[in-house]
């Protein structure tokens, strides 16, 4: 199995379009960057069924959470004989794992070294790309010291992931560091001497702005070889991902789509941007729950093309959303918020 | 009275009283015998109408109760009904709203004007009248639409089923007189008189006099003896003309809909299947499967081999054992393969009448689901020596 990046386009900014290409049993798979993992819960994207999912152009890359898959043992996954895959039913795509879920990063600061025991890609079988374990750290203000072993303990971590990751899955390296621009740079540059297919960068718990937690993972962003493909967690919002690209991210999680749609949030954010992206400030979601959408016969954002915005009217996704249906939360709002994503 | 269907039998049971027709509506045609799947508020929990389309159904329902209080009628109006509101183009039944108020709200009043409620919006004194019933299923628009018929409990005995009756029948004289749109909406009378067959039969004479489009057994599937329920049934099949469908209401266990398709019913109407569905059971030939149960954790095999629905085509058992209450795509998948289940079992039913081998299909079917003679219900093994089916041993 082969895993390239390459890039097609690059700005005197940090701009960049790229093409992650995967050869894996002479099939090769093909994610152009910047996109989206589609995120998943326990191996589906959440709400959707299989036909519903084929509507919106997925780009053909998912990413699962190897939390999700351990609570049976053994994982079933790993019993089923065609891998992967195929038990989730996305043969198709580039399956990434990460043992943590991206979209709903619990405090886990108090990590030990031996958290290793859940290296071994246990739950899930041959995934293509896994996230190495990271001591990720969610407290608001650590201290320096414990910001050090974070980044000692998640290099060492990815050292032994690498001693033992099978040849047909390759490696990201996570990179640690909080809030510290010393501590970041140091992961960043030893993380980049290792043998990693790309790196993944996560924005979850901090700063309070788009553009403050972008500041910070620019940190590590500076001393990354551009030829490897950057993943961030945590930059959802429309404004995050155009700050994220605009800022060398090649790939993004769509976590936020779910926690937007379970709140009864549609995307309503034109891309028909001709502004500075710091004042990209226009009405980027509408509450479905809101009463005022009561009789309203428009779809959720005219002239879309999901199946939602096509079929359905903003007062039907109200009602549902009254009568606690789940047809709102389960199928079209998220048809429509993935869809907007890509 | 006036009829917006057309009802065509094409092929009668050499042997039963089953029979195939073509029940065509306004929204197209339906194929009987037909189960008819509950998108109680304007939905198929989890379901779009492209999915249930492609399932082939051709017919589901909606309760007038439930839409009445959300999103409300005036809206429902403004729509131009709840085909257009939900997106849905094949054909729609709405019930009278009359049960709902009397099986959900415990402060019901039944009175010669109507039900008496309390709202659960705002707790004052609301009534239902037939009138006010037929506004409502008027606003909603369904292709098929109930009478408000003054509902017992099936374990009630006495005069109360009698004057139950009697009321129901004056009830549908103030419906059809209330019923503003019988050029598309088709009022369908119900038979009540509980578990007496004289008042089922004093019924059957009233309400065919008043000749509605469609006739429904109502009364029944409330907790009676199975035994009894048959032989009402198939009382009411006997009794009631041959030229107009018959709809046998809350009935969808899928032995009740092969016997009394075998006692001559047309129409059937349960949440059942989906309901069970949202509680991780998936239905079979052989029966229910607890889809919850860690002994199908590593189980790699489709819920039912051979079904050809989405669910079964992309999923292993495993699959969605982790799904099954967890998360919504677990209730979406064992829907659809629910939904399709009933569907197929009704095309299967549908087949067999027509090629004449409906009395070995029911053998066959009973067989396959209880595994043999000792584990027969003896209501169906009764219902079906009635129709001159004895089961395999």
């Amino acid at each position: 199995m082969s895993l390239s990046f390459n890039l097609i386009k690059t700005s005197e900014k940090s701009l960049r379009l790229g093409r992650l290409t995967l050869i894996k049993n002479h099939e090769q798979k093909v994610l152009d960057t910047p996109n989206c993992l589609a995120y998943t819960s326990r191996g589906c994207v959440p709400h959707l069924t299989p036909d519903n999912l084929s509507s919106i152009p997925l780009n053909g890359a998912i990413i699962v959470t190897l939390e999700h898959f351990i609570d049976v043992q053994p994982p079933p996954s790993t019993q089923f004989p065609y891998g992967i895959h195929k038990f989730l039913n996305f043969e198709e795509y580039i399956v990434f794992i990460d043992v943590h879920d991206p979209g709903n990063l619990k405090p886990k600061s108090n990590n030990t070294d031996k958290h290793v025991s859940v290296y071994t890609v246990h739950g899930v079988r041959q995934p293509d790309i896994f996230a190495s374990l990271a001591d990720n750290i969610t407290d608001e203000a650590p201290s320096v010291k414990r910001v050090k072993r974070s980044v000692d303990r998640t290099l060492r971590w990815l050292d032994d992931a690498i001693n033992h990751i099978k040849e047909s899955t390759q490696v990201f390296g996570v990179l640690t560091g909080h809030k510290n621009q010393e501590e970041r740079i140091r992961s960043a540059q030893e993380t980049a001497k290792r043998n990693v297919a790309g790196f993944v960068l996560n924005g979850k718990c901090l700063g309070s702005t788009s553009r403050e937690c972008i500041d910070i993972l620019k940190s590590s962003i500076n001393h990354l070889p551009s030829n490897k493909p950057r993943l961030a967690y945590g930059l959802g919002t429309p404004e995050d991902i155009l700050l994220g690209v605009s800022e060398g991210i090649d790939l993004f999680d769509t976590s936020y789509a779910l926690e937007m749609t379970n709140a009864g949030n549609a995307f309503v954010f034109s891309l028909d941007i001709k502004d500075d992206i710091d004042s990209f400030n226009r009405q980027q979601i509408i509450s479905l729950w809101d009463v005022n959408y009561r009789n309203d016969v428009r779809p959720l954002l005219a002239g879309c093309q999901c199946y939602s915005c096509k079929n359905h009217t903003r007062a039907y996704v109200h009602h549902l959303l009254n009568t606690h249906e789940m047809l709102a939360t389960s199928q079209f709002i998220p048809l429509h918020g993935i869809f907007q994503e890509y | 009275m006036r009829s917006a269907l057309t009802w065509k039998v094409i092929a009668n049971c050499s042997t039963t009283k089953a029979k195939v027709g073509i029940l065509t509506l306004p929204h197209g045609p339906v194929n009987t015998p037909v189960f008819m799947p509950v998108g109680t508020q304007g939905t198929l929990k989890g379901l779009t109408t492209k999915q249930l389309e492609e399932l082939g159904c051709q017919i589901m329902l909606n309760n007038t109760y439930h839409l009445g209080l959300k999103p409300g009628q005036e809206l429902i109006e403004n729509f131009g009904g709840s085909h257009k509101f939900q997106n849905w183009n094949r054909n729609l039944l709405t019930d009278s709203g009359g049960f709902q108020m009397v099986s959900l709200l415990k402060l019901a009043r039944i009175t010669e004007e109507g039900v008496e409620f309390q709202s659960p919006h705002d707790g004052s004194t609301m009534l239902l009248t037939p009138e006010h019933s037929m506004s409502l299923q008027n606003s909603i628009g369904a292709d098929i639409i109930m009478q408000l018929d003054d509902v017992v409990s099936s374990l009630t005995t006495g005069p109360r089923v009698e004057e139950a009756m009697y009321r129901s029948i004056r009830w549908l004289d103030r419906c059809i007189n209330a019923h503003k749109k019988p050029e598309s909406q088709n009022l369908f009378a119900i038979i009540q008189g509980g578990l007496n067959m004289d008042l089922r039969r004093k019924c059957i004479e009233e309400m065919v006099k008043r000749d509605t489009p469609g006739y429904a057994i109502g009364g029944l599937s409330g907790g009676e003896e199975k035994d009894i329920f048959w032989r009402i049934v198939t009382f009411c099949t006997d009794q009631l003309p041959k030229n107009k469908p018959i709809y046998c209401m809350g009935v969808g266990y899928a032995e009740d809909l092969v016997v009394c398709s075998a006692l001559g019913v047309d129409m059937y109407d349960c949440v059942f299947p989906t309901r069970t569905a949202r509680f991780g059971n998936a239905l079979t030939p052989k029966g229910s499967l607890n889809l919850k149960s860690t002994k199908f954790a590593q189980d790699f095999e489709p819920i039912e081999k051979g079904c050809s629905c989405l669910t079964c085509k992309t999923y292993t058992r495993a699959y969605i054992h982790m799904h099954a209450t967890r998360e919504t795509v677990g209730c979406h998948l064992i829907t659809i393969h629910n939904v399709s289940y009933q569907l197929r079992l009704m095309d299967n039913i549908r087949k067999a009448i027509i090629n004449d081998e409906f009395p070995p299909f029911v053998q066959n079917f009973f067989k396959e689901l209880f595994g043999g003679k000792n584990n027969y219900p003896t209501w169906a093994v009764n219902a079906l020596k009635s129709v001159n089916i004895e089961l395999l041993p």
